[in-house]
């Protein structure tokens, strides 16, 4: 279900966010740093959602942040600074997917013979798990909704993790990619539809 | 209203994003149509499948993320008063204070700081990094004050500790009694991994363990991590009291949904109850159907009376 645990929400509704907006404005770089520091956790946690990465997680950050640093000046309160914000790190993350679909890099899950292995996964579970059976399941079902997110287009897949997993609504998450609550919402429905046909019999 | 339209309206009734009369609509379509009933589970399930693979942010990475920003950024030392200092900004405070009385060279000196603490940064953590060590190779755990006299000088306080790395089956009880250690760390990616590591067999400290990280860690991950290990006891009368006592009061409806799930595998009638009291008060849709199908299950009415 939805998270929103560290605070976007609240911070979409904090009113000192706007004084250490206007304060990093005129170059106050402690105000820029707790700026960062309101968002930056849940930031960090849409891009390795999104991404599966920690490496392209930190560049995303990195990139995002750098991007909100150059451009603050520009920022004229006509929209929330959260949805703002969001704006950048979504479109840095969606840059990041093209880039690695172009460099056609490997998924961290991979099928074998012996079933589907991710990774990025450390072998010390498998060692702990007392029920193989399970350990496979689990597997399998992890490299199942790899595989079914990334049959979404990319847009459907942010709308689906903005919803899904950053808990934002629908409102929101169309202020956020430059469209209509109604079009935000189709995209879930295609999204969810697309994702339990996938996941089918796992479910 | 039709099934089509109440199919489309299943995703944003789900996730609490349809007008209170369009919710009422459709609810009383699923209470009458079994097959958009149907969709609602598949909903529920598809959600219960993939909230469990929800990243956690370690507190090392965000660290690293904002002390490479941090250098990327700034060309100057930092100013006091800002938010709960780290070492690097201690230090940078430390850099700034010891050459303040020669201003000309202040940037230059602030950006040598940055590009060294920048390179010992990098260093840190991950494939192929290093923290820095001093000499005498202990680590440094935390940097607790930093006093420049002004002249020149600093005094910089801090704690070492000695990592050290211990590898065995993880049955080993040397391993378990870690674990638990690991059980009361800040991180949430420690403690996950430790719940998912310990054996709840019939070691009552592992079991107590788990029930205590069920019931109180701050981290929906952890809870799930131990509402699976406790899998195989979920016919033990305490674990089965603790499992009730959190399926009233977690905020989290994956945990809600998990722990339904694991109460019915063992039916009993003291069970019935509770999911009696739980449903009238269930907010979220999809734990509540799955409560009321548990109840149908058990041939027990959905009200109390």
């Amino acid at each position: 279900m939805a998270q929103d645990a560290t605070g976007a929400t609240g911070a979409r509704l904090n009113p000192q966010v706007d004084s250490l907006i206007r304060a990093a404005q005129g170059g106050d770089e402690d105000a820029f740093e707790r700026l960062v520091g309101i968002y930056d956790q849940s930031v960090l946690r849409l891009a390795m959602n999104f991404l599966g990465s920690r490496e392209d997680a930190r560049d995303v950050y990195q990139e995002a942040f750098l991007r909100v640093y150059r451009n603050l000046h520009k920022f004229r309160f006509d929209c929330s600074f959260h949805t703002w914000l969001y704006r950048i790190v979504t479109n840095v993350c969606l840059d990041q997917l093209r880039r690695r679909k172009v460099r056609k890099e490997e998924p961290s899950v991979v099928e074998t013979a012996e079933g589907s292995i991710d990774r990025m996964e450390g072998f010390e579970e498998d060692a702990a798990e007392a029920n193989p059976e399970r350990v496979m399941w689990n597997r399998q079902l992890r490299a199942r909704i790899e595989r079914a997110l990334g049959d979404l287009t990319m847009r459907e897949r942010m709308v689906f993790e903005l919803r899904h997993y950053q808990g934002l609504r629908l409102r929101n998450i169309g202020e956020i990619l430059g469209t209509t609550e109604e079009a935000a919402k189709n995209c879930l429905f295609r999204a969810t539809q697309k994702l339990r046909v996938v996941l089918g019999d796992f479910l | 209203m039709t099934c089509d339209a109440v199919v489309k309206s299943i995703p944003p009734y789900f996730y609490g994003e349809l007008a209170a009369e369009e919710e009422c609509r459709v609810e009383a379509h699923l209470r009458e149509c079994a097959a958009c009933g149907r969709e609602m589970e598949g909903m529920a399930s598809l959600a219960g499948a993939l909230g469990r693979r929800q990243a956690e942010v370690p507190e090392f990475l965000l660290e690293e993320c904002r002390a490479d920003l941090r250098v990327a950024i700034q060309g100057a030392p930092r100013r006091a008063g800002g938010p709960a200092k780290g070492p690097w900004t201690l230090f940078l405070e430390a850099m700034g204070a010891t050459f303040s009385g020669f201003a000309r060279w202040r940037m230059p000196v602030g950006a040598v700081a940055l590009l060294a603490i920048g390179f010992l940064g990098a260093r840190y953590s991950g494939a192929g990094r290093t923290w820095w060590r001093p000499a005498d190779d202990n680590p440094i755990a935390t940097v607790r004050s930093v006093q420049a006299d002004g002249t020149g000088g600093v005094q910089i306080a801090f704690d070492e500790t000695q990592r050290k790395v211990i590898s065995g089956r993880t049955n080993a009880p040397e391993i378990q009694r870690l674990l638990l250690t690991a059980f009361h760390q800040n991180s949430p990616d420690v403690r996950v991994e430790s719940v998912g590591l310990l054996t709840a067999g019939t070691d009552t400290e592992v079991r107590d363990a788990l029930l205590g990280a069920l019931d109180h860690d701050p981290n929906a991950g952890v809870r799930l991590k131990a509402l699976d290990k406790l899998k195989p006891l979920a016919g033990d009368p305490g674990v089965r009291k603790t499992l009730a006592h959190v399926l009233e009061t977690d905020d989290n409806a994956a945990v809600r949904m998990q722990i339904v799930d694991l109460l019915v595998t063992r039916p009993d009638e003291a069970m019935v109850g509770v999911l009696q009291n739980v449903v009238q008060r269930e907010d979220n849709s999809g734990v509540r159907q799955k409560l009321e199908k548990a109840l149908k299950d058990l041939n027990a009415s959905v009200g109390t009376f």
